[in-house]
Parts: C-alpha cells; sequence; structure tokens
C-alpha cells in the first residue's frame, strides 16, 4: 500500500453565521477562493490533482449541485480534475481526506485536494426543507435531535456540570486568544474577498470571555439543563482545505511533508448521545495504527460542545495539555462541512511545531458517529 | 463622508416636486431631533441627521442616536431598515453635506444664541430656497430670526413636531412675517401625505396652540387640587373620561412627559406671553413640584412622579403622592357616582367633584376661547391641536358645544371668569352648524365658514352626514363612496365579527355586483376589526351549540370566500389592530391600502385556535408567491407557520409586508385620513378589464413535512419556549399547513384546504386546554401559557 501524506493545509476565516463579515459571500466562492490559496502556497502542480473532494452538511441551494464540481470549476482547476461532494455531515471532510488516503493506497490517484464548506447563514442548518421520515421520527426520535438536545444528554450521563463545561469552554477562548495574539493563525488563513471587501481575520473567538460572563447566559435548548451558548461552538461560515498525497509523489515533486497518515476510523453510536462518537472511532483508529492513547502527543478533538468534548477526554483518557492547543470550535467556529479539514490539517501543523510524534484529529457527527484520524510526524 | 460642493453650483432646492422631498436634514440628535429623523426615514427619504462633533468618532452622538432608537419601544422606525436611509454626521464635519438638503429641520436645545449660531452656518451652505424649519417649542419665530439675512427670514418657519413623531398625529405649522408662503403650504403638504400629520397652522405666539392651552390646563388643574382639596387619584378621574380626556388624566400625563418640565414651561411661558395674560396668574412654582424634581420624582423617566411604584418587600404597589404632605400612599381607586360620570352631570353637580371639574374646566375652555384670533384665527384647527397634540376625544369648542355655549357664559360668569368675546359673539348658537352636510364652523367674524379638509382627506364620517347607509344592520353598514365605489364597514364593538357582520357582507357582495364598481372595507374607528367575537364563541360552547359554530365558520369560510371570488375589484382599507378574523378578511381582498399603522397578524393561537375562515391557505399561498421563497416544499409552510403559530402581529404595515400579509403590490397611506380616499382610488383603478382570482392549487408538503414541524416544535418545548398545549395547537396548525393526509405528489383544492381548516378548528374547540385558553382571555384580556 502506497504511504499517505498531508502536504498543506489552509482555511478562510471563520465567522460567525448571520452576522459575520462572511454572510455576503457565497459558500462556493468562499469555498474556490481557499482551493487557490491551498495550491499556491503548496506549490502542487494542478493538473496533478486527481479529484477535488469537498465535504459539504447541507450540499443544497447555494451548496447544491456538486459543489465539488462547481468549485473546481470557479478555482479554475484544470479541467481534468475531477470533483465529488461528500456528506457525512460535520465529519464531512475529514471523510475526504479518508476518501483520498484510500484511493492513493490503492494507486488510484497520486495528488487530491481535500475540502469542506459550510455557509450557516446562506444554507440554514437542517436545510431549507426538512422531511424527516415520519415512521423513523416514531420509532428513533434521536435521529433528527437537535444537537443542543444531545449535548444536554451528554451533560446527564455523564455528570457533567455547567461550570465543569464553562471552565473549558473559557480555557478554549483563552487558548485561542493566545495562538490569535502569538500569530499562530495566521499563516494557515487565507484571505477572502467578499463583496464588503478582503476578510483576513477570524470573528468567531471572544477574546473578554469571563467565567462571569459565562455563569450569566441563559440555557439555550434547555430550561432545566446546563448548556449555553457559551458552551455550544457557534454557527459559523468558513472553508478549510489540505492537500494529500503519496509519499512519493510529494518526495518526487518536493512538497512539504507535514504528516504520514497511519489509520482511519468511523463508528456509530446512539443518536441521542451523538457527541461521545469519537470515542469508538478513536479506539479503533489507535488500535489499527497500533498504539495507545498515551503515545499521542497531539489532539484536535471537534468541539461541538463542552460537554461531549469533557465526556470524551473522560472516556479516552487523554491529556488535557495536549488537547486543541491553538483553541477548538467553540471559540473558533464550527462550519460544519469545513471542520474535519481544519482539524487534520491543524493537527498536521501541530505535530511539526510541538515536535510531536503521533497525534489524534477526531469529531461527533449528528445522527449518532464519531470519525477519527492518526497521523505521524516526518 | 466628505461631500464638498461648492456654493456655486448648488442646485435648487426640489420642494417643489409632486413627491416630495429627495433628501432632508435633521440638525440635533436628542430625542425630538432623532425621532423626527426616523419618521422621515419612515417616509422612505433619506436623512442626514447631524449633532455636534465628539470624541473620536466625531459623528459618535448622531450614530448612538440612531443605535438606540433601533431598541426603543415603542419603535421609532416603523421597519429597522428604515435605519439604513439616516446617514450620521457631524456639523462640523459634514456641514457642507447639507447643500444636497431640500429641507433643513432644527432640533438642537432651546437656546436662541446657539440656535442662531446653526443658522449662519446652514446659511453658507445650504441650497438656495431651501427651507429651514425650528422644532422649538417655546422660542417666537421673530426672535429666532432676528438680525438674521432677509434670504434666511423668507425661507425659516417652525415645524413644531410631538412626541413621539412617529405616533403623534399633529404638526404645528408656524410662518413669520417674512416667511415665503410657498414653503408652508409645500412642507405642509409633505408633512401631510408623507409623514401623514394633520398640519394645523399656528399664529407666531407662546407655545403655539396644543402647549399654550393643554399646559395651561395642566397648571390649573394641579393648583386648583392643591386649593381645593381633590387627591391625584380623584383628579385624573374627574379631569379624564368624563371629558373625553386619556384616562392618564392630568396627573398621569405630567408623569408621562416629566415633572421637571413644568418649571421651565412655566418661566418660559412667563418671560414671552402679553402682561395680563391668565396664564401668568397661574404660573408661580409650586413648593411640591419643586420638591419633587429635587428629590428625583421627575416622572416615569425618573423614580416616579405623583405616582410611583413601590417595589419595597418585592412587590408592586402602585402609589400616589398626597398633594399636601408629599408622602406617598397606596393609590387609592376612585370612582365617580354614576351621577357625575358626564361632563354635563359633573358641570352641574353640588359637591367638591363638580366643583372642581367647574374650575378647571372653566377655565381651561375659557382661556382656549379666549385666545381666538391670538393664537389661531381657526377653532377648527385649535380643536384639531388639543385632540392630536393631547388626545382629547373632542377639542375645547366643541366641549363648549357640548355644555351650550350660552350655558357655559353663565358657568363663567358664576365663577368669576371673565367670559371671552367668541363666547359672547357666539350667543345662543353653537360654535359648529351641520349644514347640508357639511360642518360649519363660527368665525371671529362672527360668520360661519365651512371646515375645510385638505384634497384627498376622505371620512366616512363626512359620508354619513349625508345621507343613509345603502344597507345596514346592528352590526355593519354599506355606503356609497361616490365614483361606482361602495364601502363595507363593521359597527361592533371593537369591529368583532358576528353573524350579522357576515350576513351584511353576503348582501353587501351580491348588491355591489349589480350596482357598483367596486367595494372598500374600511371603517373609520381607531381600529379595523378585532376578530371574531370570543365571548360569543365561548358562550356556543358552553351551551354544546357545536351545530351553530359549525355554521358559523361555514358562514365565514363562504363569505370571505365569495368576496375573494366577486366579479368586481374589493380593497381592504385596514388601520389600527386587524386582527384574527380581521386579518383574514383582508388576506381575501384583491389588493390592500394599508394605514402605517397597522397591528395585523393571525392570532388565534394565542387562544388555543386555527384560523378557520380561511387564513391558512391564503398565507400559505401568499409564501408560495413570493419570488423570494426558497424552493421545494418546506419553506411557503414555514413561513406561514412561524408567523400563525407564535401569533405574531405586526407593528406597523412595513412589518406586515415582511410578514406577507401585504404583499408586493399592496400599497401604505401614511396619513390615516387619506387611508379610504387612496383605497378608494387603488379600487378604482383594478376595475378596468377586472377579472377575479383563479382558485388555487396548493403544493403541500405532506407527512415528512408535518414531521419536521412537529421536531421543530419539540425542541422549542424543550428549550421552555412553548407549552405542553402549544404543541397539540401547533400540531393541528402544521396539520393543516403540510395538507392533512395528502401526499406531497398530490394537488390540494382550496375546498380541501377549507375542510382541513374547518376540522382542526372544531376538534380545537373541543379541547379543554383551547377553552382555558379563550375564557383567560376574555377574564384577563391576556393570553394563558398552558
Amino acid at each position: 500500500m502506497n504511504s499517505v501524506v498531508i502536504a498543506g493545509y489552509v482555511r478562510s476565516p471563520f465567522h460567525l453565521a448571520r452576522k459575520g463579515d462572511l454572510t455576503r459571500t457565497r459558500p462556493d466562492d468562499l469555498a474556490a477562493q481557499v482551493v487557490q490559496g491551498l495550491l499556491e502556497r503548496t506549490g502542487v502542480t494542478p493538473a496533478d490533482i486527481e479529484d477535488l473532494i469537498l465535504g459539504c452538511a447541507f450540499p443544497e441551494g447555494e451548496q447544491g449541485i456538486n459543489l465539488g464540481r462547481i468549485v473546481g470549476l470557479i478555482a479554475d482547476l484544470p479541467i481534468s480534475v475531477g470533483g465529488v461532494t461528500v456528506n457525512r455531515f460535520c465529519g464531512s471532510s475529514m471523510q475526504s481526506v479518508h476518501n483520498a488516503a484510500g484511493a492513493i493506497s490503492l494507486g488510484a490517484g497520486d495528488a487530491f485536494i481535500c475540502a469542506g464548506v459550510e455557509s450557516m447563514t446562506r444554507v440554514p442548518m437542517g436545510g431549507y426543507n426538512p422531511m424527516p421520515n415520519p415512521a423513523l421520527y416514531k420509532r428513533r426520535p434521536g435521529v433528527y435531535m437537535d444537537m443542543g438536545i444531545t449535548a444536554e444528554n451528554v451533560a446527564k450521563k455523564y455528570e457533567i456540570s455547567r461550570e465543569q463545561q464553562e471552565a473549558f469552554a473559557l480555557r478554549s477562548q483563552q487558548k485561542a486568544r493566545e495562538a490569535i495574539e502569538a500569530g499562530r493563525l495566521s499563516d494557515e488563513i487565507v484571505p477572502i474577498l467578499t463583496p464588503n471587501g478582503a476578510v483576513s481575520k477570524d470573528g468567531c473567538p471572544r477574546p473578554d470571555t469571563t467565567a462571569e460572563g459565562l455563569a450569566g447566559l441563559k440555557l439555550a435548548f434547555d430550561q432545566k439543563g446546563t448548556v449555553t451558548a457559551g458552551t455550544s461552538s457557534p454557527l459559523t461560515d468558513g472553508a478549510s482545505a489540505v492537500l494529500v498525497c503519496s509519499e512519493k509523489y510529494a518526495d518526487e515533486k518536493g512538497l512539504k511533508k507535514m504528516a504520514r497518515i497511519r489509520s482511519i476510523a468511523v463508528s456509530g453510536c446512539e443518536p441521542e448521545i451523538m457527541g461521545i462518537g469519537p470515542v469508538q472511532a478513536t479506539r479503533k483508529a489507535l488500535a489499527r495504527a497500533g498504539i495507545s492513547v498515551e503515545d499521542l502527543g497531539v489532539v484536535e478533538l471537534n468541539e461541538a460542545f463542552a460537554s461531549q468534548s469533557l465526556a470524551c477526554i473522560r472516556d479516552l483518557g487523554l491529556k488535557e495539555d495536549i488537547i486543541n492547543i491553538d483553541g477548538g470550535a467553540i471559540a473558533l467556529g464550527h462550519p460544519l462541512g469545513a471542520t474535519g479539514a481544519r482539524i487534520v490539517g491543524k493537527a498536521a501543523q501541530l505535530l511539526q511545531r510541538e515536535n510531536a510524534r503521533y497525534a489524534l484529529a477526531t469529531q461527533c457527527i449528528g445522527g449518532g458517529q464519531g470519525i477519527a484520524t492518526i497521523m505521524e510526524r516526518i | 463622508m466628505n461631500q464638498t460642493v461648492k456654493s456655486t453650483d448648488r442646485p435648487e432646492a426640489t420642494l417643489g416636486d409632486a413627491s416630495g422631498l429627495s433628501r432632508v436634514c435633521v440638525v440635533g440628535a436628542g430625542v425630538m431631533g432623532a425621532s423626527i429623523a426616523a419618521h422621515v426615514a419612515n417616509a422612505g427619504v433619506p436623512v442626514l441627521l447631524l449633532d455636534r462633533a465628539v470624541g473620536d468618532d466625531r459623528s459618535s452622538l448622531a450614530k448612538g442616536a440612531i443605535a438606540k432608537m433601533l431598541k426603543t419601544e415603542p419603535a421609532p422606525f416603523m421597519d429597522p431598515s428604515a435605519a439604513k436611509l439616516i446617514q450620521p454626521g457631524n456639523v462640523e464635519d459634514d456641514i457642507e453635506a447639507v447643500a444636497s438638503c431640500d429641507w433643513i429641520v432644527e432640533a438642537i436645545i432651546e437656546r436662541v444664541d446657539l440656535k442662531q449660531d446653526l443658522y449662519r452656518k446652514l446659511e453658507a451652505v445650504r441650497k438656495p430656497g431651501a427651507p429651514i424649519s425650528s422644532n422649538t417649542s417655546t422660542i417666537p419665530l421673530k426672535d429666532l430670526t432676528e438680525g438674521l439675512p432677509e434670504s434666511f427670514k423668507r425661507d425659516f418657519l417652525i415645524t413644531h413636531f410631538f412626541n413621539p413623531p412617529r405616533y403623534m398625529r399633529l404638526l404645528e405649522i408656524v410662518g413669520g412675517e417674512a416667511t415665503n408662503p410657498d414653503h408652508i403650504q409645500k412642507l405642509g403638504d409633505f408633512c401631510d401625505r408623507q409623514l401623514g400629520k394633520t398640519v394645523v397652522k399656528a399664529k407666531d405666539t407662546p407655545g403655539f396652540i396644543a402647549n399654550r392651552i393643554g399646559t395651561f390646563w395642566m397648571l390649573v388643574a394641579v393648583r386648583a387640587a392643591i386649593e381645593m382639596g381633590v387627591s391625584v387619584e380623584q383628579v385624573d378621574a374627574i379631569i379624564g373620561r368624563p371629558f373625553g380626556i386619556p384616562k392618564t388624566g392630568v396627573f398621569g400625563l405630567i408623569d408621562l412627559v416629566g415633572v421637571d418640565l413644568m418649571p421651565h414651561i412655566n418661566a418660559s411661558m412667563k418671560a414671552t406671553l402679553p402682561a395680563g395674560d391668565r396664564y401668568i396668574s397661574k404660573a408661580d412654582d409650586l413648593p411640591l413640584i419643586a420638591k419633587m424634581i429635587a428629590d428625583g420624582y421627575t416622572g416615569r423617566k425618573g423614580k416616579g412622579g405623583f405616582y410611583r411604584i413601590n417595589r419595597e418587600g418585592g412587590g408592586k404597589t402602585k402609589e400616589s403622592i398626597n398633594l399636601k404632605t408629599g408622602e406617598y400612599a397606596r393609590s387609592e381607586r376612585f370612582s365617580l357616582p354614576p351621577s357625575a360620570k358626564t361632563a354635563a352631570d359633573l358641570l352641574t353637580s353640588p359637591d367638591k367633584f363638580g366643583a372642581y371639574a367647574r374650575v378647571v374646566m372653566g377655565e381651561t375652555l375659557a382661556y382656549a376661547a379666549s385666545l381666538v384670533p391670538e393664537i389661531s384665527d381657526d377653532i377648527a384647527g385649535v380643536d384639531a391641536a388639543m385632540t392630536l397634540g393631547f388626545n382629547w376625544k373632542v377639542g375645547p369648542f366643541a366641549l363648549i358645544d357640548q355644555i351650550g355655549p350660552a350655558k357655559f357664559a353663565a358657568l363663567l360668569k358664576q365663577l368669576d371668569i371673565p367670559v371671552p368675546a367668541l363666547v359672547e359673539a357666539v350667543g345662543s348658537g353653537k360654535f359648529y352648524e351641520e349644514r347640508d352636510g357639511v360642518t360649519q364652523a363660527f368665525g371671529v367674524d362672527g360668520a360661519y365658514h365651512p371646515v375645510e379638509k385638505p384634497e384627498g382627506v376622505l371620512l366616512l364620517s363626512d359620508i354619513r352626514k349625508k345621507g343613509k347607509a345603502v344597507l345596514s344592520n346592528k352590526s355593519a353598514s354599506l355606503w356609497d363612496i361616490g365614483d361606482g365605489v361602495a364601502c363595507f364597514e363593521i359597527t361592533t364593538k371593537m369591529n368583532t365579527f358576528d353573524d350579522g357582520v357576515l350576513g351584511l357582507l353576503e348582501k353587501s357582495i351580491d348588491h355591489v355586483k349589480t350596482n357598483f364598481k367596486a367595494m372598500v372595507l374600511y371603517t373609520d374607528a381607531s381600529n379595523f376589526s378585532a376578530g371574531a367575537n370570543l365571548g360569543l364563541a365561548l358562550f356556543a360552547v358552553n351551551m354544546a351549540a357545536w351545530g351553530e359554530i359549525q355554521k358559523l365558520i361555514d358562514k365565514g369560510q363562504s363569505t370571505l370566500k365569495a368576496l375573494k371570488y366577486a366579479p368586481f375589484p374589493v380593497v381592504a382599507a385596514p388601520a389600527g389592530l386587524a386582527l384574527g378574523g380581521g386579518c383574514e378578511i383582508i388576506l381575501h381582498c384583491d389588493a390592500i391600502q394599508a394605514h402605517a399603522e397597522l397591528y395585523t397578524g393571525l392570532v388565534e393561537c394565542g387562544v388555543g385556535l386555527i384560523p378557520g375562515w380561511g387564513g391558512c391557505g391564503e398565507m400559505l399561498l401568499r409564501n408560495q408567491a413570493d419570488p423570494k421563497t426558497p424552493r421545494g416544499p418546506m419553506p411557503a409552510p414555514r413561513g406561514a407557520f412561524e408567523m400563525i403559530a407564535v401569533a405574531r402581529v405586526s407593528k406597523s404595515a412595513a412589518e406586515a409586508r415582511r410578514m406577507h400579509i401585504l404583499r408586493k403590490a399592496d400599497g401604505v397611506t401614511m396619513n390615516r385620513d387619506r387611508v379610504l380616499a387612496d383605497a378608494k382610488a387603488r379600487a378604482l383603478s383594478l376595475v378596468d378589464g377586472y377579472v377575479a382570482p383563479e382558485k388555487p392549487e396548493f403544493r403541500v408538503a405532506g407527512a415528512a413535512g408535518r414531521t419536521a414541524f412537529d421536531m421543530a416544535v419539540a425542541g422549542m418545548a424543550s428549550q421552555g419556549v412553548a407549552t405542553p398545549y402549544d404543541i397539540t395547537v401547533a400540531g393541528e396548525l402544521a396539520n393543516i399547513l403540510t395538507g392533512g393526509e395528502h401526499d406531497t405528489t398530490e394537488i390540494v383544492t382550496e375546498e380541501q384546504m377549507l375542510e382541513l381548516e374547518r376540522k382542526g378548528f372544531m376538534s380545537l374547540l373541543h379541547n379543554t386546554g383551547t377553552l382555558d385558553r379563550i375564557e383567560h382571555m376574555l377574564e384577563t384580556g391576556k393570553p394563558l401559557r398552558n
């Protein structure tokens, strides 16, 4: 089997849906600019790209009509480059990486752009035409359950208090603030041209967050619960992309190899507690890589909610100081389709920066799933 | 913003345009200036709002005022998007931009020196001939223009708005000797048509009309109360409803406008009124008021005023001040004896309350009568100023007519108040007379003159004076409003629907078919219709008269559809409330010509019901028809569901348009008195080649769509936003809007949609949750959240 490497990572700035600086930008235009940024920064030969694999959680409206192909054409990729849209909800663009890794291993292509995008402004969560299956809804209402309620369920089941969630959220905001202030995020961001000018800075983080401020927020989903907007990732507009290629191709072309993919996994779980999806997925991926939790030096665990993050950390026995070093989705935002590629790229970047050996990128997925990727520093 | 227009290439002001002004400048971003700017923006006219330059962002005062107004209730803006029409700036950096404005309104602090400094700045940059008006309420025009060039004097006038400008209909307009009469006419016309104001011409005297009389009235009432030992609650009961004055009376009103304003007004009046004016003898400062202000009791904006809310111990107790001691005590409910509920009874009542009413209203009405021709030549203008500026039901001269001018003169003699010349002159006659269906007013020349109405002002009350209704019963009437147009008017309490309304509407449709070209639905009343008569509905349910209720639903459905498919155009002209059935009826018209202040919505869910007279289907169609609605089966029902399920009511016609109740082609009239004429014109414009609408086909979302709504409501319930019974009611609504048992591949007809509404309505009416809601609403006026 061919060895697969991550050879580049970029993203757009992430901005709050409906309020931020990307509300007027179409998701296809947004993703195309990120793809162009990836090509420029990695120096990969566009004609060598086999396929643009684009993750998107609600591929309809402006995100419809096989967005993968549309984005490739907007980005002026050579006509020979394919385009496909992948949907695994929040895990969509991590799935893009997995699809590419599988193809490369099989010798079905050397270089892939694995991207993701979501305009939660322009295509609402749930889509314009939610038409759930009435019979399934009766039998398993959790399949369609509001994500916030699943976060409450996890908090209850794992007895995670509001205070614990807020302490976690506060740390995420503080880590993001430090990373921004130290300029550690600027390299990965591709400035986006919008109808109102260029946007080059993240819009989601709230650097002035305090414990008192968080404690004063209203409950967001359940009036008897513990989850607030402050301990949830915000609705976000954004796009991200990584370059995935065979190690041989990267060496031949002199591309910068960031990390080698060691293993991948997905796993289903109960929809009502979808937030613990990363636990089984990670266990499977660790076993496939032949390593244990103790071997991990970097973890990117998507912070859909503080409650599910804490539950996963506890169940997996992860060390807190290696998790989401530059801040997580609670601070940075969670554009559903774009998050997977971001945390894979981020984990690869951190392996280099932190000089660690193994990294884990993992996330939970609505409907009850987890997805995980283990990488090794090169 | 940095517009530099040289004085040489300044274009002429375009005030002459029939459509109005292309841009207006307001200087002064205080409460009045900012909200005048907001109201000009409500009319769709761009505004430049300037204030002083302060701080780093030198336009922060104007910007802050706009931001604050977006959060103010009652809202100065009819739609938040109007705020974008206001460009904020400051008088130092942006003064040149004034050159682009066709009218400049000054609303800065009441100081002659500062106003004149500003006028000189404006004079240097303004478009030649562009009128400048001050919103001053206290400074005479002649003082404001003293020493300024003739060119300025020619273009200067006073436009006095009342607070809040969006909601108060009065505008006093005052010209000086040098003022170009064109400005008064054209600005008056703009304020009338575009801003919806009733424009009253006043003379250049202190306080103009409304404040001169109104503040005198308040002053006399406070003094007399202290002297005669009448309590705060008693005063507001006496000098309130019996005289057609709002229930805030005198003290409630002073609390509202600010206790601290009183000494300012008194001082300014004393300084500017001619010696010997009766006002001056009443304007000495009162120790009680000085103490209240010193203690922070400045009214509702402060700790309280003559009334306060005591929150000690976590409760909420309404208290009022003892006018003798200055101490607060729990407010006592005071009701006048049944023998003294009307003005006439009170004025002849031998007790203390009668004596008090005689002094206060005698003084006030005599003062008002003595001021014609000093403040205005026109008694109708004075009456309009008091009805619109102080919300009196009728003005002072109409009140004197109610008492009888001769009786009133006798009363004044008894009270030792000089009888005004005009009251002497009218003698045993009246101030107003009806002649040939036209109201005539007594003039200073001793003759009667028709009360003039601007062109395009039409009220049913005018039509009524001229003849009888075409059709009529105890609940409604049909009027001939000329040019082949009939007007259907509801006359029940709050214009609610009953069997009589529907019956006459049915007859009217038949009658109009053969005798008229078009029909308008309209009423002079404050509210178009508050919907179905809930009391009657509950009564029928308690009697288990299910058959009767079913009949009423059927009759409502068939009558409204008959209206929709009538072979002539029908235009609804709603103003004020149009709720429930009142909203459903306007949804069935070919067009809506709404007053800008339209508060409409399908509120049935609030009482545990769903719209049963075709409202669900019509809202579905309106959402489907909007090209901005995203494609697919769900967005249209979702638009209707989100509005109906939460019983949303618009806070303006602009919001009603966002809710899809008004369509693109539907019109909005700013001036309440022009709604009927505009609706009539709209109806006539539809007559040529009119074809009734075709029957619609509904594309529905089916069971999957219903599941999606159920899921959304379940989510809202867990968030604590929806109550358990909301789930039942919203479920019924979702069932209708998604087509019930019909699959998404089927076309649903209008009849099938009506059947779904009928079933849903009857099923909810059999539920105790709904009955609890109706009972609670009837008892408390508030929705039950069960």
